[in-house]
């Protein structure tokens, strides 16, 4: 009777730290959650969306492992953790890949504003020398009032970019070059066509 | 005995254990996350926002029960909630895809149409208005809509359609109230279209009956036609005065008048500063009947002069509408219609040859 009481507590025990042995790393994620936060800080979901996407389905699979073997008698956090390694891993890459592609995407809304102000320059001056005759015409008009559209659009970039949205700065940016790009071609076309005379 | 006893014993404990132990739904649980993430791929939190965001809440609500259910005691647990709202989540989360996929693709192809048709409406507003002196506030309307537009193409080339429709939306806005207006002033403007066909017919006459050569201004088309015996002879380019349309009231106005005219005068080279013209006998007995009558409503004031020299002149092939009223040809046209036209010859100016439906649809 006594061995079976014996037995019994021994089994009961082994039951015990087997299912006590595996401890959910905390550290770890929570290591994990922070690489994933500073990612979304350094705006991934904005430069490399994909990515992100991707970081956090990795993350929301550990959530649900984690959750898997806490529910488990005997948990095991092994696999996790060297899942939370590559995860946190992942999640330092993305936002060193987001911070590249937003240094990019500043360099070349910086490139189109100082080369849009410049046709916004020469557009200016070419105004001056298109044929408009005595009083003027109603195409020197509308490209008048073309390029004061383009010079807002500009401001608006210009606003954009201070506040560091690149990504925005550069989408109004480039239909802004566009338009500048168009008319100072026309209005080249039309001084040529003049001189020609 | 008592080892083996023993043994079966723990082996029993163990198994009774794992038996009884409950099971969490990791299945349900792992189809709910796939298929939110699918739902994720495929756009649905911006295209389908409101199922994507009720399978999200149903997932979150499900892992929250999870955790909440296993920091009770082990065999106390019960997951039939979580398992149910894993469901719900997974088959919200597979709707959303759907959805978004449809709505996703549906915009992609409403948008292409609205971009081409604003594309279509702003070559006809280049076509019809560039030249056409439309007040500054639509010509900032209009310019405006294009910028819009070509945000939105440039956005749409990204795949950000919901972003391109929001500026899809509002450049159609301003292209088509501006050009509402502005088609409206030249609905207003060919009010006077069935006048003009009767100057037309009366010139072409003319010109049957005489034998000779009789002209007409088309101020719409820009072009100058020279008829021969009632038969269209030559055609030419014309450059106009900047606020070409409406017929000319008064001196400074910059209009070409409306109306039936005579060649009065030739000067050669050596006699103007526009290469060579013909001198109009502008104003005529209407034009003159018009202009008291713009005095006496008080449209004018008392002090207006009602102007004159309109001419047809060279130095044309600007390209634009320069002139002050008059009706410029390039240098070499200007030789051609000078040999051929004499004092007398006819000169009936017109807003257009062609009706608004024929206009527009050119």
């Amino acid at each position: 009777m006594k061995n079976k009481v014996l037995m019994g507590l021994a089994a009961i025990a082994m039951v015990a730290f087997l299912s006590s042995c595996g401890k959910v790393p905390q550290t770890e994620i929570d290591a994990t959650n922070a690489a994933i936060a500073a990612a979304q800080a350094a705006e991934a979901n904005v430069y490399v969306p994909a990515e992100f996407t991707a970081l956090q389905d990795s993350m929301n699979v550990i959530t649900a492992a984690v959750e898997t073997q806490k529910s488990k008698l005997f948990k095991k956090f092994g696999p996790i953790k060297e899942k939370l390694a590559s995860t946190l891993t992942l999640a330092n890459t993305v936002a060193a890949n987001a911070a590249t592609k937003k240094e990019e995407v500043k360099k070349e809304a910086e490139t189109l504003l100082n080369d849009i102000k410049a046709v916004i320059e020469e557009n200016g001056k070419l105004i001056l020398k298109a044929p408009k005759g005595k009083e003027g015409a109603a195409v020197i008009e509308q490209i008048k009032a073309d390029m004061a559209t383009i010079n807002t659009s500009v401001v608006d970039a210009q606003g954009l970019y201070d506040k560091g949205a690149y990504m925005d700065a550069l989408n109004k940016i480039k239909a802004a070059k566009e338009k500048a790009d168009g008319i100072n071609t026309e209005l080249k076309e039309a001084i040529a066509k003049v001189k020609k005379r | 005995m008592i080892i083996s006893s023993g043994v079966i014993f723990i082996f029993l404990l163990f198994y009774f254990l794992i038996i009884f132990t409950p099971q969490p739904p990791v299945r349900d649980m792992v189809y709910a996350r796939v298929a939110l993430s699918l739902a994720a791929k495929n756009k649905a939190d911006s295209y389908s926002r409101k199922q994507y965001k009720e399978a999200k809440g149903y997932y979150i609500s499900a892992l929250s029960k999870w955790q909440k259910e296993n920091k009770r005691f082990l065999y106390s647990r019960d997951y039939s909630i979580v398992a149910k709202l894993a469901k719900l989540a997974a088959k919200a989360a597979n709707q959303a895809a759907i959805s978004s996929q449809i709505s996703y693709s549906n915009l992609k192809t409403s948008l292409k149409k609205k971009i081409d048709a604003l594309n279509n409406l702003d070559s006809n507003i280049d076509e019809m208005f560039t030249s056409y002196p439309l007040t500054t506030e639509t010509r900032n309307r209009i310019s405006k809509g294009k910028m819009l537009l070509k945000e939105a193409e440039i956005i749409y080339n990204k795949g950000q359609y919901l972003e391109a429709d929001k500026k899809i939306t509002e450049s159609e806005y301003l292209l088509t109230t501006s050009y509402e207006n502005a088609s409206g002033n030249l609905k207003n403007y060919f009010r006077s279209y069935p006048e003009w066909r009767n100057w037309i017919d009366k010139t072409i006459a003319i010109s049957r009956d005489s034998g000779d050569y009789s002209i007409i201004v088309d101020k719409f088309s820009r072009k100058l036609i020279v008829y021969l015996e009632g038969t269209k002879k030559y055609e030419y380019s014309t450059e106009l005065g900047k606020n070409w349309v409406g017929d000319k009231m008064v001196k400074g106005d910059n209009a070409t008048p409306e109306g039936m005219y005579k060649i009065a005068r030739k000067f050669e080279s050596n006699k103007t500063k526009y290469y060579k013209a013909l001198l109009l006998d502008y104003p005529n007995d209407e034009d003159t009947a018009n202009f008291k009558d713009a005095i006496e409503k008080g449209i004018l004031p008392r002090s207006a002069n009602i102007g004159g020299l309109i001419e047809i002149h060279g130095n044309g092939g600007k390209g634009i509408d320069w002139t002050e009223g008059c009706i410029a040809l390039t240098d070499r046209e200007m030789d051609s219609i000078f040999r051929i036209a004499k004092v007398g010859t006819p000169v009936t100016i017109v807003g257009s040859m062609q009706d608004l439906h024929h206009v527009m649809k050119r």
